[in-house]
């Protein structure tokens, strides 16, 4: 059973008892007449052929609140498109899926960009932002949550404790992210222990006091992928298009809202999904490339609110980070012993070196560009420069779902 | 045996002195369409550029022209789509020439007739183009207006001033372009005219109550036999 600590400087929601689910769907259902909630899933073809996807549709053909299901899909032919259609027909929820490769969406991207609005590549943050367009272009939600299509333990209690925060008109929030342990017969979840709460950390110590990182630091799961939030602020967030989408997305979350209106919720008891490798020797691809990301994005988020990044803080920075990460290491060892967890003490240490130079390589890359890759605009620039683009959006996804 | 013979032979000779004659006149259509369909290649290319260059694409994106080819499930470049059409309409022009060189008396009438008409369709293209940029004008300055002074329908009243300003346009073309004239006139008038009407009686059946209210103002304000009152208006 979990603790009822609240941390930091926004509210944590525990998963405290049993919890029924029956009534946690049935007060959704009441709370969806007036605010209207939209699932949106970014996915890719190749996840419709693992072990996950089926057990995701399974689950969600039972939920009865959801007024629109909006899939945006990546990497997948006409045909995969058919098939994917066929696929999330148990549904009973009104399923809108976004064809990332299809020739209309192609247009509506060509369109955004020769106007000066690039969407980056493709990836989780580009079929998100666009999923987000066409929610608001249809106008038909108030609330938005999202879930990656790679959960193999997923339940729909996942979802109905994801969406209750914002769906409950009577709490306030603005935004809610899903946290749970990532513990199978061992500690999983690299990046979030070994990474970013040891970076963040580290940076408080040497940079002092500074909101964004009391913010971060309050997060259980900042690289959760489980999120939910009010229509609103899908219109006013801007989103990264590389794997500093979550850490990113905070920092928006952060300059637009109040604390207050933040929290965090306990979605899981078991959560397990598709594993990155390490990758230590190449920064271009696996976790070593997310580190580098994750790492630019908390350098550029800080700077642009003041901080002062000099070439002395960085040494200092991953010195103090290796020290921080030796001690965390420490404790999650005793951590997995007491409760007779696998724990491969030298696997870890080799990642915390991985991760010292990753902070290295995305302090160099950070001085050489400060402002690195421009982050998507918002859905308000959008239709401020092409005032029909919702239209246009809503036109490609109709079409191509008839 | 001989006049038999010449009997088969004159309506082949026949036959062959007048594709003699009419020869010259084929291979200069066959020149024409070739040549046609080359310099219209060429110019769709070069228009293309030009288009793309003078940023013809974005323009469209902002006027509201791209979302117009997508409501027709039209999904390229609006700089491709108006090329093709000059592209399009070259190659008729070019045919209408070519089958023009045969200088068969049928086809240049036909010929004839077409480019009688061109200029009404020109007129026509005209009208649409700019009664579609002045109605999405008119319908975004009542959505502005209406949305900042309160009302709820703002959207809803926008998209009927649109409706009703496109159904005129549409007449108007259909009247340029001779297109079962009468039955247009008469179908618009019966339409737009109902719609004023009931429009009409809306407003004058459901202002009747305020109507009444500012004319027993009127009349009591301006009533000779009102005691003046005793503070002095400055």
């Amino acid at each position: 059973m979990s603790d009822f600590y609240q941390t930091g400087i926004i509210t944590t929601l525990h998963q405290l008892g049993k919890p029924s689910l029956e009534r946690l769907e049935s007060e959704l259902l009441g709370f969806s007449k007036t605010r209207p909630i939209a699932l949106v899933l970014p996915a890719l073809y190749s996840e419709f052929e693992g072990p996950a996807m089926p057990g995701i549709v399974q689950e969600l053909s039972k939920v009865k609140y959801l007024s629109e299901v909006v899939l945006a899909l990546d990497q997948a032919s006409e045909d995969d498109f058919k098939r994917v259609r066929e696929f999330m027909a148990p549904i009973q929820a009104d399923v809108k899926i976004i064809h990332n490769k299809g020739k209309r969406i192609g247009e509506v991207y060509e369109t955004l960009k020769r106007n000066g609005l690039d969407a980056g590549p493709q990836g989780k943050g580009r079929s998100a932002w666009m999923a987000y367009g066409y929610v608001l272009a249809r106008g038909k939600s108030d609330v938005i949550a999202l879930h990656d299509c790679d959960i193999v333990t997923y339940s729909r209690e996942l979802l109905a404790r994801l969406c209750y925060p914002i769906a409950n008109p009577n709490l306030n929030y603005a935004f809610c992210k899903g946290y749970y342990s990532r513990v199978t017969s061992k500690m999983n979840g690299r990046v979030t222990r070994l990474l970013v709460t040891p970076l963040v950390r580290s940076l408080q110590q040497l940079t002092g006091q500074h909101g964004f990182l009391d913010f971060l630091d309050s997060f259980r799961y900042s690289l959760a992928g489980e999120f939910s939030m009010s229509a609103d602020m899908a219109r006013i967030n801007r989103i990264p298009s590389d794997w500093g989408l979550e850490v990113g997305s905070l920092a928006e979350v952060y300059r637009n809202y109040s604390p207050r209106r933040v929290c965090q919720v306990d979605i899981a008891t078991t959560y397990e999904h598709k594993h990155q490798q390490l990758s230590a020797d190449d920064a271009e691809k696996g976790l070593m490339k997310m580190a580098v990301d994750i790492c630019k994005s908390i350098f550029r988020t800080l700077a642009s609110d003041g901080a002062v990044f000099s070439e002395g803080l960085f040494r200092s920075l991953i010195v103090t980070y290796l020290r921080q990460a030796e001690d965390t290491l420490m404790k999650y060892e005793a951590d997995a012993m007491i409760n007779g967890l696998a724990f491969d003490r030298h696997e870890e240490a080799k990642a915390v070196e991985a991760f010292t130079r990753a902070i290295a390589m995305a302090a160099q890359m950070f001085v050489e560009n400060p402002m690195g890759n421009p982050l998507i605009p918002n859905w308000n620039r959008v239709t401020a420069a092409i005032p029909d683009i919702f239209e246009m959006l809503r036109l490609a996804v109709e079409e191509d779902n008839k | 045996m001989m006049e038999f013979l010449e009997m088969m032979f004159e309506p082949l000779q026949e036959v062959f002195a007048k594709f003699n004659a009419f020869l010259p006149n084929l291979l200069a259509m066959l020149v024409i369409l070739a040549v046609g369909i080359v310099f219209a290649r060429m110019l769709r290319k070069l228009l293309l550029k030009f288009l793309t260059t003078v940023g013809f694409d974005s323009w469209s994106d902002r006027m509201g022209f791209t979302t117009l080819l997508r409501k027709g499930d039209l999904w390229m470049k609006p700089a491709a789509v108006l090329a093709s059409l000059v592209f399009w309409l070259l190659i008729i022009l070019t045919l209408m020439v070519g089958l023009s060189a045969l200088d068969v008396d049928a086809i240049d009438e036909l010929v004839g007739q077409f480019f009688n008409y061109l200029p009404r369709m020109f007129s026509a293209a005209v009208i649409l183009l700019l009664g579609y940029v002045v109605a999405s004008f008119i319908s975004r300055a009542v959505l502005i207006t209406a949305a900042n002074g309160g009302h709820h329908y703002a959207k809803l009243f926008a998209e009927a001033v649109r409706a009703l300003l496109m159904l005129m346009i549409l007449a108007m073309v259909m009247e340029q372009l001779q297109i079962a004239t009468n039955i247009v006139l008469a179908a618009f008038s019966i339409l737009f005219g109902g719609i004023v009407i009931a429009l009409a009686i809306a407003f004058g059946v459901g202002g009747i109550g305020t109507a009444r209210r500012i004319i027993e103002k009127e009349f009591a304000d301006d009533s000779p036999d009102k005691e003046p009152d005793d503070i002095e208006h400055l």
